[in-house]
């Protein structure tokens, strides 16, 4: 009992800030500190958020879009991880690509988001583009790194055992890669999130992006904080789920 | 081959004046390339089933000379043998147990020890038992299903010796493998691995820059000098086994302390004439050698 008790106590000490936060924020709306008409109270927010739910709407929109964040990453990881170790594996094409792809990471996909409406128009291939354009540079580095990373005595140990070169790569070398390559995915999948919201806010005319954008210019603030809200939540799992995921995929490391 | 009739049957291993020359990048200032030799006309016999040590300063070459001899680094002149086969590259005829254990931290000790059997396509029943068997020899069978990183250095090094002796090589190469561990676990390693080596009836070639731990253990102290790094001499031990700790203070024991020591000391200039000399230096047969 006294343990149920414990863990409830220590749960809810590590969220305190957060309802601080709401706290703060339901008191300083309701008594006018800040303009409840831009910044509604939370209770406002999850009534009308309970709303979206019951009507459907919220679902149709978050359908679509982790649809289009899911591709992006999926393509992402399909170029990425592939790309990446053979880069990692040859140093000459690492020499040859290096500083290409480092000027390429540093563009960013916000700057080219008109470049992409240009190319691919304002449907479903030009959004999964971009998001695919974001959450493919920090797969594709953290893979190099994990490559060029391994341990060379891991990769001495298992030539010296008269492993064949196929052998190396996918017994030594992709295992040894592999936390680095998760980190990188899990890196671009909260990244692909944020990437989302942008891409949706320009022409689109669905996603939570477009509803985010839709319900400001329709001036439905409550609603507008509602899907914000729904965004930091989706962040949240993502995060959390990718690093139970990693817990148990890679279990040979010190917690 | 006529290297077989210099060497003589007992010779698993043979170096015949290996040599390895590297090219330095950056190049003199006339424009002439830089050269540096790591290894010098080296010749050694490893007798079939013996311990043999070889000692020698950092940086001489003495782990290279057993990379070359694993197939790892290829030589630039010479030839290095196995069984009378030339040497070209790995093989699953020689185990190597390096200083930093290098044990895959994603498998556990069950699975790295299985590492060679699967190379060696031995079926999974198979692989499982053998690994049980050299699990059980370096005594860390309740080990088997924990991963490295839950290990200590010594019991790491000792998985490493079972991966290695698991796929059945005739000669283990190992390089300085107690460096990293503490005193007290080092002499209980040098049990254990004596204790494993007689049992297995494998030959040993050991590296190390520890006078004592080279005679303790061996059969035989092969000297390396720097510089070129080349075998000065090759010293017969004739300590009784099984070797015992109090050994370290005998008189015998401070004999070889001493001749190592000089010859590790003497200048490079009277090895070069020996070894021109002579050819090899290994010709010295152990009760030629004056303690």
């Amino acid at each position: 009992m006294s343990k149920a008790l414990n863990l409830a106590g220590g749960y809810l000490k590590s969220i305190l800030g957060v309802l601080v936060f709401l706290l703060a924020w339901e008191i300083a709306s309701r008594i006018g500190l800040i303009n409840n008409t831009f910044i509604p109270p939370f209770s406002k927010v999850v009534v009308n958020l309970a709303e979206l739910i019951a009507d459907g709407t919220l679902f149709h929109h978050m359908a679509i879009s982790l649809m289009r964040s899911l591709a992006g990453l999926g393509l992402g990881i399909g170029v990425g991880v592939p790309l990446g170790l053979a880069i990692g594996q040859i140093p000459a094409v690492e020499r040859f690509l290096g500083s290409l792809l480092e000027t390429l990471r540093q563009t960013s996909v916000l700057a080219l988001i008109p470049v992409f409406i240009l190319l691919l128009g304002l449907g479903e291939t030009s959004k999964i583009a971009m998001i695919f354009w974001g959450t493919l540079w920090p797969i594709l580095l953290s893979t190099i790194g994990g490559v060029k990373g391994v341990d060379p005595t891991y990769i001495t140990a298992s030539r010296s055992m008269a492993e064949t070169r196929v052998g190396v790569f996918l017994k030594v070398i992709l295992p040894a890669a592999l936390p680095s390559i998760f980190t990188g995915v899990r890196l671009a999948a909260t990244g692909a999130v944020m990437l989302l919201i942008a891409a949706e806010m320009v022409g689109a005319s669905s996603g939570l992006g477009f509803l985010i954008y839709d319900y400001q210019v329709k001036y439905q603030i409550p609603k507008m904080f509602a899907v914000i809200a729904v965004f930091s939540i989706m962040g949240l799992v993502l995060n959390f789920g990718f690093v139970n995921a990693e817990k148990r995929l890679i279990r040979w490391r010190p917690e | 081959m006529n290297r077989m009739t210099v060497t003589g049957k007992r010779d698993i291993i043979y170096s015949d004046q290996l040599g390895l020359v590297y090219k330095i990048r950056n190049a003199k200032k006339n424009g002439e390339p830089n050269f540096l030799t790591a290894l010098k006309d080296v010749t050694l016999g490893v007798h079939k089933g013996e311990f043999l040590s070889i000692v020698g300063p950092s940086g001489c070459g003495k782990s290279t000379f057993l990379y070359v001899l694993a197939g790892l680094i290829k030589k630039t002149s010479g030839a290095a043998y196995i069984d009378g086969e030339e040497i070209t590259g790995p093989a699953l005829n020689r185990g190597i147990i390096m200083q930093q254990y290098a044990l895959f931290p994603w498998r556990t000790v069950q699975k790295n020890v299985e590492y060679g059997l699967e190379v060696k396509k031995l079926p999974k029943q198979e692989r499982a038992r053998v690994a049980d068997e050299f699990i059980e020899l370096v005594g860390l069978s309740e080990f088997s299903n924990r991963y490295p990183y839950e290990l200590s250095g010594g019991m790491k090094q000792r998985i490493a010796i079972a991966r290695a002796l698991a796929y059945d090589p005739e000669v283990l190469l190992m390089d300085e493998p107690f460096a990293a561990v503490d005193e007290q676990t080092r002499g209980f390693l040098h049990a254990e691995l004596l204790r494993i080596w007689e049992k297995t009836n494998k030959t040993i070639l050991f590296v190390t820059h520890s006078i004592d731990e080279a005679i303790f253990l061996a059969d035989r102290v092969a000297i390396m000098s720097a510089s070129p790094g080349t075998i000065r001499e090759v010293l017969d031990i004739d300590l009784p086994r099984p070797r015992s700790e109090e050994m370290k203070s005998s008189r015998e024991f401070a004999r070889y302390r001493s001749f190592i020591w000089q010859h590790l000391q003497a200048p490079t200039d009277i090895t070069r004439e020996v070894l021109t000399e002579r050819g090899r230096i290994l010709a010295a047969e152990p009760n030629e050698v004056a303690i």
